[in-house]
C-alpha cells in the first residue's frame, strides 16, 4: 500500500482531470491531487527509512537511493506546480493547450518518473524510461509554434534512439545473467544481479561491458551528456518554463538514476575499472563542452540548459571518481542541482513574460524595474556557479575534494576549469542583465504563487548550504549503502 | 522428427537471408509506400521465427510474443503508416539524402562489418552467427536510414527497423525477454508510433512540409 498509493495516484489525477473543461476547477483538482501525492511521498520516505526496503510484487521496491531521488522529484513537483497555478495564463488557447491537457500532461510525466525510480525490474525501468520521453514530447511541443515542434520532434528521435541503446544494453545485461545460471524471471532483478555480484563477470566479462557501454550512451543521451546533447538546449528553451524546470530538475536525475544502477551492478560484477572510467570521460566531455557553449549562447534558458549539462557532468564525476567522498558528492550536488535549477527556470519564465523574450541582448536594467525576480535571479546564479554560502558549493567541494584525494590531476584540472569558465559565462550574463536601464518596462507582473514556489527553492539552497540537516546526511548515507560502491 | 519440427529447427538460419535482402531493397527504394511494405517483409519473418521458437521449445510465453509481434508489427504500425502516408496528401519520397546505388554499398558494408563484429560474441556465447549478425545487421541499417532519409515519416520506420534489430538480438541470444517485459516494451513502440505520427501532422501544418531538414531553426 506504501508504495502503491503514491505510484497510482498521479496516473488517477492524469486521467480525471480531464473532466474539468473550466481552468480553475482543474487547476483546484490538480493542486489538490499534488498535496496528497506530497504527503504519500513523505510517508513512503519515512516506513522505508525505517524498513530499509519495502516491495511491491516482483516489479517494483524503494530503497535508500530510491528515497533520496524520490525526495527532490518531491520538491521539484512540488514548486513546479505551485508555479504552474499562476504560469498557466500564458498559455495560449489551442486545441489541446488548455490547463486541463497541462495538468494532465504533467501528472503522467510525473508518474512515469515514478514508476521509473521504484522499478525493480530492469527492463520494465527500460520501459518507463521510454515512457518518460512519451509523456514528456507532448509537454515540450505545448505551445505549438514552429520552434516547439522542432524541439518536441527532435527530442521524441534522438531520446527514442538513444534510448534503444540502452534496451540493446539491458539485453546483453540480460543474456550475461542467463548464461551464469540465474533463472530467467529473477535474471532482470536488480537486487539478484547486485547480489550476483562476479559470478555475473565469469562466463563472458566482455559482455558485460559491452551491457554497460551501451547502457551508458543510451541513458547517456537523456541524462544529456555531450556528445549526445543535442536535444537537451531545444528542448529545455521551447518547453514552457514550468516543464523546463521538470526536464532539467527531476528528468536528468531520473536518468543518472537509472546508470547508477547499471554502474553498480557492473563494479560488482567486473570492477569499477571499467564503468568508472566510462563515467569520467563522459563527465569530462560535458563538463569542458558544456562550459564552453554557455559562453556562446544568446538565449537566457538555452545557457540554463547547457548549465544543466554541465552540473550533469559533474555528478558522473563525482561517481566516476570511485570513492565514497565523491559518491556522496554527486548524490549531494544531484540534489542541490534541482532545487538550483528550478529557481532559474522560474525566474526565467518570470523573465519571458515580462520581457516578452529570453534574448540576452534584449534584456536590461531588471534590477530596477523588477525587484523580486532580481532577487531570486541573483541567489539563484550565485547558487548554481557554487558559491558559497550555497548548497552547491558544499557538493562541488566534495567532489573536487575527492578528485584530489584519488590524485586525479586530470579531473581536478577539467572541474576546475569547467567552474571557472561557467562562472565567466553566468556572471557576465547576470550583470549585464541586472545593471542598465530600461525605460520601456511598464509595471512588472510577477504572482504570489510564483514568489512562493522561487522562495522555497531559494531556501533550500541557501539552508542546505548553511546547515546540511544530520537527517538528510543520514539519508545520502543509507542510498551510498544501496549502492555499496 | 516430424516435418513441420524440421522446417522449424532450420527456419532461423536460412530465413536470415531473407532479412539481408529486406535490408538490401530498403538501401535501394525511393518510394515510401514500398519501405513500409518492405518492414512488414521483416517483420513477418521475424515474427515466423519467434513461432519457430516457441513451437521448438514449448513456450507458450514466445507463442504469444509471436502473436504479439504479428498483430503488432505486421499489421496495426504498418496499418497506422499508411494511414498517415495517405492522410498527409505527402510525396511519395522518402528524401533520401544519399541516392540508391551508394545506399545499397553502404548497407552492403553494414552487413559485412555486423559478420565480423558478431564473430567472437557469437564463439564465446555459442550462438548460430548469421542471425545474431542479422540482427546487429538490422540495428546499423536503421541508424543509416535514419541518418539519411529525411522525410518525417521515413525516420519513423528507421526507428521501427532499429527496434526490429534489437527484438531480433534478443531472440537470438535469449529466446527473448520475459513476456511482461516484451508486451510493455511493445506497447512503448505502438504509443511512439502515434506520438511520432501526431507530430508529423504538426510539422506538416507549421512547415508545409515533411522534410525534417527544414526544421533547423534551432542549433547552437
Amino acid at each position: 500500500m506504501t508504495l502503491l498509493l503514491p505510484l497510482v495516484l498521479p496516473a488517477v489525477v492524469a486521467t480525471f482531470v480531464l473532466v474539468f473543461s473550466n481552468g480553475t476547477h482543474a487547476t483546484r483538482f490538480a493542486v489538490t491531487g499534488g498535496f496528497i501525492e506530497i504527503a504519500l511521498l513523505a510517508n513512503m520516505a519515512w516506513r522505508v527509512h525505517r524498513e530499509t526496503a519495502i516491495t511491491l510484487g516482483p516489479y517494483f521496491r524503494a530503497d535508500g537511493l530510491t528515497t533520496l531521488f524520490l525526495m527532490s522529484l518531491g520538491l521539484v513537483f512540488f514548486v513546479t506546480l505551485l508555479y504552474s497555478v499562476s504560469y498557466l495564463r500564458h498559455i495560449p488557447k489551442g486545441r489541446f493547450s488548455s490547463p486541463r491537457w497541462f495538468y494532465s500532461l504533467v501528472f503522467l510525466f510525473l508518474f512515469t518518473m515514478l514508476a521509473a525510480y521504484l522499478c525493480e525490474n530492469l527492463g520494465l525501468l527500460w520501459i518507463m524510461m521510454e515512457a518518460t520521453t512519451l509523456a514528456s514530447a507532448l509537454l515540450v511541443g505545448f505551445y505549438n509554434t514552429e520552434g516547439a515542434i522542432e524541439a518536441g520532434w527532435k527530442y521524441l528521435v534522438v531520446c527514442t534512439v538513444g534510448i534503444a541503446f540502452a534496451l540493446f544494453g539491458t539485453i546483453a545485461l540480460y543474456l550475461a545473467a542467463v548464461r551464469s545460471g540465474i533463472p530467467s524471471p529473477a535474471a532482470l532483478n536488480w537486487t539478484t544481479l547486485v547480489q550476483a555480484g562476479p559470478a555475473l563477470g565469469e562466463q563472458v566479462p566482455s559482455l558485460i561491458k559491452l551491457a554497460f557501454l551501451f547502457v551508458a550512451v543510451g541513458y547517456g543521451t537523456k541524462i544529456g551528456f555531450v556528445p549526445m546533447h543535442s536535444w537537451l538546449p531545444d528542448a529545455h528553451a521551447e518547453a514552457p518554463s514550468p516543464i523546463s524546470a521538470m526536464l532539467s530538475a527531476a528528468l536528468l536525475n531520473c536518468a543518472m538514476y537509472a546508470l547508477l544502477r547499471y554502474d553498480a551492478i557492473t563494479v560488482h560484477a567486473i570492477g569499477p575499472a571499467f564503468s568508472h572510467t566510462m563515467l569520467l570521460i563522459f563527465g569530462a566531455l560535458s563538463l569542458i563542452g558544456a562550459s564552453l557553449l554557455m559562453m556562446v549562447q544568446r538565449d537566457l534558458k538555452r545557457l540554463l540548459a547547457y548549465s544543466s549539462v554541465e552540473h550533469m557532468g559533474m555528478v558522473a564525476t563525482g561517481i566516476g571518481i570511485g570513492i565514497p567522498l565523491g559518491v556522496y558528492g554527486a548524490l549531494l550536488h544531484s540534489f542541490n542541482h534541482s532545487a538550483a535549477k528550478s529557481l532559474l527556470f522560474f525566474v526565467a519564465g518570470n523573465v519571458r513574460e515580462n520581457f516578452g523574450t529570453l534574448r540576452l541582448d534584449k534584456i536590461t536594467g531588471m534590477a530596477r524595474s523588477m525587484r523580486w525576480t532580481s532577487i531570486f535571479l541573483t541567489v539563484g546564479v550565485l547558487a548554481i556557479i557554487g558559491m558559497p554560502p550555497f548548497s552547491l558549493f558544499v557538493s562541488e567541494f566534495a567532489i573536487l575534494n575527492a578528485a584530489f584525494v584519488q590524485e586525479n590531476h586530470a579531473m581536478v584540472t577539467v572541474v576546475l576549469l569547467a567552474i571557472v569558465v561557467g562562472f565567466g559565462a553566468l556572471v557576465f550574463q547576470l550583470q549585464r542583465i541586472l545593471g542598465g536601464d530600461d525605460a520601456s518596462l511598464k509595471t512588472p507582473v510577477i504572482a504570489k504563487t510564483e514568489i512562493m514556489a522561487m522562495a522555497i527553492c531559494a531556501f533550500v539552497v541557501l539552508g542546505m548550504g548553511v546547515h546540511l540537516p544530520m537527517a538528510f546526511v543520514g539519508m545520502i548515507h543509507r542510498a551510498m549503502a544501496v549502492l555499496s560502491l | 522428427m516430424g516435418l513441420i519440427s524440421n522446417a522449424a529447427s532450420h527456419a532461423l538460419s536460412s530465413s536470415t537471408v531473407l532479412i539481408f535482402l529486406t535490408l538490401l531493397l530498403l538501401a535501394a527504394t525511393k518510394r515510401l509506400s514500398t519501405c513500409i511494405s518492405l518492414f512488414i517483409v521483416q517483420s513477418a519473418v521475424i515474427a515466423a521465427q519467434v513461432f519457430a521458437i516457441a513451437h521448438l521449445h514449448h513456450s507458450a510465453e514466445a507463442y504469444i510474443v509471436g502473436t504479439v509481434v504479428l498483430v503488432l508489427k505486421v499489421i496495426a504500425i504498418p496499418w497506422v503508416l499508411f494511414y498517415l502516408v495517405k492522410k498527409l496528401r505527402t510525396t511519395r519520397d522518402v528524401k533520401a539524402s544519399l541516392s540508391p546505388a551508394p545506399s545499397v554499398f553502404v548497407a552492403a558494408a553494414l552487413i559485412l562489418v555486423s559478420f565480423s563484429a558478431v564473430q567472437s560474441y557469437a564463439r564465446e556465447l555459442n550462438v548460430a552467427r548469421d542471425p545474431l549478425a542479422a540482427a546487429v545487421a538490422i540495428m546499423l541499417m536503421g541508424c543509416f536510414l535514419m541518418i539519411t532519409r529525411n522525410k518525417a515519416l521515413a525516420q519513423i520506420l528507421g526507428l521501427l527497423i532499429l527496434e526490429n534489430g534489437i527484438f531480433m538480438a534478443a531472440l537470438v541470444t535469449t529466446f527473448g525477454m520475459p513476456l511482461v517485459i516484451e508486451i510493455g516494451i511493445a506497447f512503448d513502440v505502438l504509443m511512439g508510433v502515434f506520438l511520432m505520427g501526431l507530430f508529423t501532422f504538426r510539422i506538416r501544418d507549421s512547415f508545409a512540409d515533411l522534410d525534417v531538414s527544414k526544421l533547423r531553426r534551432l542549433r547552437g
